[in-house]
């Protein structure tokens, strides 16, 4: 017995010696297993609606992470409606494609969706805007502990102790949305720390810069000495910036988005004061670092849950700089 | 016969182009439009996703399906009455919120939180039925502003409430199962719309309220001129609509919960398209339940189907407004023209090759003579078109009138007369029966039975419905002549199922059996159809066997006999095949023999005519129908034949001077009398050899 087990490690030996000895390099072990995890794999990606900033950044940078690899990537668009994106939600839990990645436009509507498709075998990335159901990842933003930035920041800003009017004005997006809900908290744990600022608006454009405009028009006229605005995102706050512009008044407009290349044109001339910055790039690589995990090591869908929360970066004229900003290809 | 003669004659009897036309004339020919729409966007979807209909796809689509239905449906209802209403989308928001907080923030128990959300529909229903109906304000400007007022109103619910409702858990299983559960294997979204439509299609098809909502659509002024409540009735399709809309948010609100702000935006748009696509008017008046079934299923298919695809923003709203007015531009062609179309193509002659005519001169039993002239005139221009003539025991004449009248004109001298009874039809062929009463064919009712106390009562109006027939043939449209076998059993001829009586010269335009004999059976109770495809049958003559009957076809100018009982019972013989006319009522003779009324002569210009299909088509289409060719019913005469169909008198009135027109003749007590459907007078004349004492009722009934 023991004589046939050396038999063999000898033969073992002297055949990698073989190879090594012709100088050929020997192969990565896990290479094989890589590439073959995501042939042929399916990824659907359902974000709220298509065309803006974020949603084209995600898909561009999901395209590039796993196209190459052999992972066909379907995006499905139901523009701003939530009906539509729940019918293709439905019907994607029907296709059964190997990954979903979900942007929920609240917290509420896809969540037991959601569970049916994790039931399903399928594995469900969130981005940016969880649902209330927790499935195998969720990539975005810390929206809490965001708030509580952005509360303090605005605490900093318009106190009265720097000669500020310590009026404030938040425009939120759906109210039931991620960004809205949890960003609420934060900021509301930090105000009623501090009596001193005042709320004085509170409302929901559900990410229409039309209607951020008017909200932020009306407040204005309302409250001449507002101090500061802060909108739950960028796009939206084109709005809230024209109805500032139009005022005259000084209003600091504090916003959020994606970073993308317009919101440092949008600071660099003006409209805004100052923007919370979640890198769409770096979620992108999340996302994609998620599902290559998922597809690679095959667990039960929904038996781990990682939260990947995105670092945050406060943009102002000041720390601004050529390369803080991400563009689309082609723009 | 030459070779394309036997072409024509086989390309007729084998390709029934009549059943065009027939499916043409059916109310729900209006669906092949939006079905066909259907059809092709299930291949168009089908082809470009394999996957599109396969069971689970199915299976998911029909839950959504379920709610968009019921939206679709209560804006049909709208729309059927002449209205529209653009608040559903809003409404429907407004049910999915309120329905929401009812069950998250109040805690209502479920049965509750129903009623709730379906009365805040009913409410803002309501609304718009006040101000539309009552106020009579716009419809499409008044649903416009409730649209954004309800809008508004889900808006300031979303502020207050959106945020606890997202952070409650529901810990209800009620509330979750109109949005997830099953019944009878289907989602319940799908079984309620389902059987809301059925009730909405009856209410439609077979209820009052139904018929007043539709003849509202049909035309408003007509409506209240019949004393049809109009405000109430467009009121409470508001009420409906608003409560259906409210329905449907509820069963997404219990499906996905969500309290977004984007709910039911632009629902009324797809919901507008998918009840204008499924063929319910805009103008009103024509609508159904089955109409927006196809049409929100064609939609849902669309919008599920584009975004599945993947096609970019926009696309989809883009192609749904495209949809729309391709079908709002298909709605109004179609109620323009199909009507013209319809009278191009209803009328399908056949080819209908008469046999040759026997002469009406020399040794000819049909020769000219003047037997008709000594006629006396009976009620000269006092009577209007007797089409028959019957006498009672008392020797008085009986006739019917074209105004619906049964005029009887008093012996001896027949110059006083009274209006026997008012049927309201047109009277047609008449017999009495055993126990004295008056039976009448009466055109456009049925069969009838005038008592001895005058009353006027309904024997039958339908029969059994053929199972291959596109056009409901179970009405009586045209009875014509009746019989009555000695058991009782009425038979009687219907002389074309597919025209009303004043349209007989088409039905000799076409020359196809489309006429039938009926028998209604009074020990029974019923009526059944015994012989059809009859060539516009007309006299029926119970022959003195009692067995059978003859029957006259006045297009294929034969007279038959039919056999209903004895060893040749459901045989049928033709008795005479080439008559030189058109032949009309038969009545029995005295001697045992028959008389048969000849309408009017054959002419070789219409007997060529039979032969040429295409030529009487295109002459139906293409002139006036003043200038068609008719069959001659101006020139006719008085025929006897014995059972084996032998010609034994002819009767003729050359000029036509005293008795122009009979279609029918009857012997009583040694004279006949002559009637005719548009005369103005009865002749009698003076049987030489005739038994003096001879009547009808004797003859069948024996002396009472």
């Amino acid at each position: 017995m023991r004589r046939t087990k050396t038999t063999i490690l000898a033969a073992a030996l002297a055949a990698t010696a073989g190879v090594a000895g012709a100088q050929e390099g020997i192969d990565d072990p896990t290479r094989g297993a890589y590439y073959e995890a995501f042939e042929g794999k399916t990824v659907a990606f359902l974000p709220v609606a298509m065309g803006i900033d974020l949603t084209e950044g995600w898909a561009a940078g999901m395209k590039e992470a796993l196209e190459p690899l052999g992972v066909t990537i379907e995006i499905r668009d139901p523009n701003f409606n939530t009906a539509a994106g729940a019918q293709a939600l439905t019907s994607l839990i029907s296709e059964k494609p190997d990954a979903i990645v979900v942007h929920n436009p609240d917290v509420q509507s896809y969540a037991r969706l959601l569970k049916k498709a994790q039931d399903a075998g399928i594995y469900v990335v969130q981005v940016n805007m969880r649902s209330a159901f927790s499935t195998d990842a969720f990539v975005g933003a810390d929206y809490v502990g965001m708030g509580r930035q952005i509360g303090e920041r605005l605490v900093e800003i318009c106190s009265p102790d720097n000669g500020k009017s310590g009026k404030i004005a938040i425009t939120q997006g759906v109210l039931t949305a991620a960004a809205s809900i949890y960003q609420m908290k934060g900021i509301n744990d930090v105000l009623q720390e501090h009596p001193e600022i005042q709320l004085v608006s509170n409302q929901a454009a559900d990410w229409d810069a039309t209607k951020a405009k008017n909200i932020a028009a009306t407040v204005i006229q309302q409250h001449p000495d507002l101090c500061a605005i802060t909108g739950f995102w960028d796009v939206m706050d084109v709005g809230t910036a024209a109805a500032i512009k139009e005022s005259g008044k000084d209003v600091y407009l504090m916003t959020q988005g994606g970073g993308n290349q317009a919101t440092c044109d949008a600071i660099e001339s003006g409209q805004f004061d100052e923007s919370v910055v979640y890198n769409v790039p770096g979620q992108a690589r999340d996302i994609s670092d998620m599902i290559k995990l998922l597809f690679q090591n095959e667990p039960e869908p929904g038996a781990m849950q990682t939260t990947l929360f995105t670092q945050l970066e406060f943009l102002t004229r000041d720390n601004m700089e050529p390369g803080s900003c991400w563009k689309l290809p082609g723009q | 016969m030459a070779l394309t003669e036997s072409f024509v004659r086989w390309r007729y009897r084998l390709v029934p182009d009549h059943i065009f036309g027939e499916i043409l004339a059916k109310r729900w020919i209006d669906n092949t439009i939006p079905i066909v729409i259907l059809l092709a966007v299930i291949a168009a979807f089908g082809t470009a996703m394999p996957a599109f209909f396969s069971a689970a796809s199915i299976a998911d689509l029909l839950r959504q399906w379920g709610e968009f239905a019921l939206l679709v449906l209560a804006l049909m209802i709208v729309m059927v009455a002449g209205g529209i209403d653009l608040s559903v989308g809003s409404t429907f928001a407004l049910g999915n919120i309120v329905g929401l907080t009812l069950i998250a923030v109040a805690g209502w128990p479920m049965w509750a939180v129903v009623l709730g959300t379906l009365a805040a529909g009913a409410a803002v229903g309501l609304v718009n039925g006040l101000l539309v109906g009552y106020l009579r304000l716009r419809a499409f400007l008044t649903t416009l502003v409730t649209l954004i007022i309800v809008r508004a109103i889900v808006d300031m619910m979303l502020l207050t409430y959106s945020v606890t409702i997202a952070g409650t858990f529901i810990e209800s299983e009620a509330w979750y199962y109109p949005g997830e559960g099953y019944l009878l294997g289907m989602p319940f979204s799908v079984v309620v719309t389902v059987l809301l439509a059925l009730v909405i299609h009856l209410v439609f098809s077979r209820s009052r309220a139904g018929w007043h909502v539709l003849a509202v659509g049909g035309s408003r002024r007509s409506a209240h001129n019949v004393g049809i409540p109009v405000r109430r009735v467009i009121c409470s399709t508001y009420v409906v609509s608003g409560t259906l809309a409210a329905l449907s948010g509820l069963l997404f609100a219990s499906r996905l919960g969500g309290a977004g702000a984007d709910t039911g935006i632009g629902m009324e748009i797809m919901a507008l398209t998918a009840a204008v696509l499924g063929g319910n008017s805009l103008g009103g008046g024509r609508g159904s339940a089955a109409k927006a079934i196809i049409g929100s299923v064609t939609v849902m298919i669309m919008v599920n189907g584009l975004v599945r695809l993947g096609v970019s923003a926009g696309a989809n709203s883009l192609l749904l407004g495209l949809v729309l007015l391709g079908a709002v531009a298909i709605d109004v062609r179609w109620l323009k023209n199909r009507h013209k179309l319809l009278s191009k193509v209803y009328v399908s002659p056949t080819y209908a090759k008469l046999p040759e005519a026997p002469a009406t001169s020399g040794a000819s039993p049909y020769a000219l003579n003047d037997k008709l002239r000594p006629v006396e005139r009976i009620a000269l221009g006092e009577i209007d078109g007797p089409e028959d003539v019957i006498l009672d025991e008392e020797d008085n004449i009986y006739a019917g009138n074209r105004t619906g009248d049964i005029i009887r004109f008093f012996a001896p001298d027949y110059t006083r007369q009274e209006v026997y009874a008012h049927t309201g039809g047109r009277p047609l062929g008449m017999a009495f029966a055993k126990d004295g009463s008056l039976l009448v064919c009466i055109g456009g009712m049925g069969l009838y039975r005038i008592t001895r106390d005058r009353e006027v009562e309904r024997l039958t109006d339908e029969t059994n419905r053929s199972w291959f027939s596109v056009i409901d043939d179970s009405r009586l449209r045209l009875a014509d002549d009746l019989d009555i076998a000695p058991d009782g059993r009425v038979f009687f001829s219907e002389a074309t199922v597919r025209y009303e009586m004043h349209e007989w010269p088409v039905d000799c335009l076409e020359s196809r059996g489309n006429g039938r004999i009926v028998c209604y059976d009074p020990n029974k109770g019923t009526t059944r159809t015994v012989l059809k495809n009859l060539v516009f049958p007309n006299g029926i003559c119970m022959s003195h066997d009692g067995v059978s009957f003859f029957f006259a076809e006045t297009w294929a100018c034969r007279i038959s006999r039919y056999y209903f009982d004895g060893p040749k019972a459901g045989t049928v013989e033709v008795v005479i095949p080439d008559l030189p006319g058109y032949p009309d009522n038969i009545n029995r003779a005295s001697d045992g023999t028959y008389w048969l009324a000849i309408v009017g002569m054959r002419t070789p210009s219409l007997d060529l005519a039979m032969k040429m299909p295409g030529f009487r088509r295109r002459m139906a289409r293409r002139i006036a129908p003043d200038e068609w060719l008719y069959a001659n019913i101006n020139t006719g005469c008085v025929v006897r034949f014995d059972e084996e169909g032998t010609i034994l008198e002819t009767l003729w009135d050359k000029g036509g001077e005293n008795h122009p027109m009979i279609t029918s003749m009857r012997e009583h007590k040694g004279h006949l009398y002559i009637g005719g459907i548009n005369n103005n007078r009865i002749g009698r004349l003076k049987i030489e050899g005739a038994d003096p004492g001879w009547t009808g009722i004797t003859s069948y009934w024996g002396r009472t």
